[in-house]
């Protein structure tokens, strides 16, 4: 049973690495592995990526990159979730592309502006990367939306906010991190649906609906947290009162 | 060379004249020959000088040499026609047939973005029956309107070729025409099959009945053209512990069962269980069909019904 026994012992160091590798949590000396593809998911994906304007997220633009690329028709089987990939390929080029441009993108908010301007100023900028594709967006988000695709588009959804709170420097670590990021999961989500009916020039009125949702987020938060801190407040004002009056609590 | 007399896999003998019945499955049943004791030491991959050393196993009997397996795999699928088309019905509640038609359309073959369409050539391991191959050619012809197909069905079995000749005389004629036949071992692939000229390569429910599953693999990578696919449909493992404990009390108590009552023959449906549970899990299959050189996407594998059954698919890179 020798080589059964290897090869067990093989599966398992696969899945040790993929473990050790994958953090819950940003890590500044161990980075992330680059990308869910392969090199030869890669070549395909970045070759039918280019027919997404003319064909949409569809099997015939994979077909076609896969052409370009100088593979078969048939090697689109690479993909077992067929037209999702070519979205979910959108979906992590995009939001990787926001790291390495936060420098540029956040030149003009000052130093001292707050996060909320600074997430402001990221969300616009991935919208924007929906700009070459946007006629075709409304086809990608019926397919995301299709019961077996809709974790995975959940999850890049959460990572994307992550991400841009994660880059406008939200350091965080009260159960504000959760409403934070649920929060402009949504804002961003309504924002997107928007921008797909969007006429306007320059998107300029997609971005004064997410000003005006971010904008609601915020008076909405400080309501919350006024409220709380009030019932807080006359939470313990009451005990102290019932202590006062000898009730042993 | 008396080096491989074990590589004769996947091997379904029809004794008896078989019946034609029409889009009958892929038998997953087997009968078994009197089972000889042998020596325990067995390993399934390991290359001996002697080939005829070479052990593997049956069920769950350790120590068969492969050409034993080879023998009693082909004393299999001998009643095929139309109790196991009952039983695979039976023992799947007619589930296979879903797993079928969903394995082929992922595949969609035939669909090309060039027009005029791409010609394509694709072989059918352990398919005697064509119940894959007519699925593809339906698909090829009617759903993508691409008659530029080739489809060969390969099987180790004249006998079972002789069912899927009968079952394809119903077919449309055009369809016909680009059907052919080829008895073969899939571990050794005659030279007619020249390397690199396959675009896809499929076998379902045939893989584990195999005497050498790396050395099927290896053929696989051989003949298949760079950027050509490799799927394969396959039982495998449930994840669910839940419904993997409901599952293997249908599979070890009721299938053998059934199998009696149904087909008088109890022997070949406790094969049938035992070597799906033998079939390496998802995860290991995956190391093996990258072992033999291919490229998987994504986890590798898509499973069926919590894992009853999964389809694994990889490519040949460029």
């Amino acid at each position: 049973m020798a080589p059964s026994r290897a090869l067990a012992r093989l599966t398992l160091l696969r899945r040790a690495q993929q473990t050790a590798l994958r953090r819950p949590y940003h890590s500044y000396d161990h980075p992330a592995p680059t990308g869910i593809f392969n090199a030869h998911e890669q070549a395909i994906l970045s070759a039918a990526y280019k027919h997404v304007p003319e064909h949409g997220f569809t099997a015939q633009s994979l077909s076609l990159g896969a052409r370009d690329a100088g593979y078969l028709d048939v090697s689109t089987n690479l993909f077992s979730e067929g037209p999702f990939s070519l979205i979910r390929y959108h979906l992590v080029t995009q939001r990787e592309a926001l790291a390495p441009r936060r420098e540029a993108i956040l030149a003009d908010v000052t130093a001292s502006t707050a996060v909320p301007a600074r997430v402001e100023r990221l969300t616009w900028e991935r919208l924007l990367g929906n700009r070459d594709v946007n006629h075709r967006w409304q086809e990608a988000l019926a397919i995301m939306a299709q019961p077996s695709h809709v974790p995975a588009s959940l999850h890049e959804l959460a990572l994307l906010a992550d991400e841009i709170h994660f880059l406008a420097g939200d350091t965080s670590v009260d159960p504000s991190w959760y409403t934070k990021r649920g929060g402009l999961s949504m804002i961003y989500a309504s924002s997107e649906l928007f921008m797909t009916n969007d006429r306007s020039p320059g998107f300029g009125n997609t971005r004064a609906f997410l000003q005006r949702r971010l904008a609601e987020a915020g008076s909405l938060s400080g309501a919350v947290g006024s409220v709380t801190q009030w019932l807080g407040f006359t939470a313990s004002a009451g005990v102290n009162v019932l202590r006062s009056k000898g009730v042993r609590i | 060379m008396v080096a491989r007399p074990a590589l004769r896999a996947a091997t379904r003998i029809a004794r008896r004249q078989p019946v034609a019945s029409t889009y009958s499955s892929h038998n997953f049943c087997t009968s078994t020959p009197t089972l000889r004791p042998s020596t325990a030491s067995s390993s399934s991959t390991r290359d001996s000088s002697n080939g005829s050393t070479r052990t593997t196993h049956f069920g769950f009997q350790d120590g068969i040499s492969e050409s034993e397996k080879t023998e009693r795999v082909a004393g299999v699928f001998h009643s095929v026609a139309e109790s196991y088309d009952r039983m695979n019905d039976l023992m799947s509640f007619g589930w296979h047939r879903i797993w079928k038609d969903h394995f082929v359309s992922s595949l969609n073959p035939g669909y090309s973005s060039s027009i005029p369409p791409k010609p394509q050539r694709i072989l059918d391991v352990a398919g005697g029956t064509g119940d894959i191959a007519f699925r593809m050619l339906n698909q090829s012809h009617v759903v993508n309107a691409n008659p530029n197909i080739h489809i060969t069905i390969s099987d180790i079995n004249p006998s079972m070729l002789a069912v899927g000749k009968q079952r394809s005389l119903s077919l449309p004629a055009a369809q016909q025409a680009t059907l052919s036949f080829l008895e073969a071992d899939a571990t050794q692939l005659p030279a007619t099959i020249a390397p690199d000229s396959l675009d896809l390569y499929t076998v379902a429910f045939g893989i584990r009945n195999f005497a050498n599953i790396p050395a099927a693999l290896a053929e696989a990578h051989r003949v298949l053209k760079p950027g050509g696919v490799f799927a394969c449909l396959e039982f495998s493992k449930v994840g669910n512990p839940v419904f993997d404990a409901v599952y293997k009390r249908w599979s070890f108590s009721a299938i053998p069962l059934i199998g009696q009552l149904v087909a008088g023959d109890r022997d070949s449906y406790q094969y049938l269980v035992e070597s799906i549970e033998r079939f390496p899990s998802q995860d290991e299959f995956r190391g093996l069909i990258e072992d033999a050189g291919f490229v998987v996407g994504g986890k590798g594998y898509e499973d069926l019904t919590l894992g009853v059954a999964a389809i694994h698919k990889g490519m040949k890179p460029l």
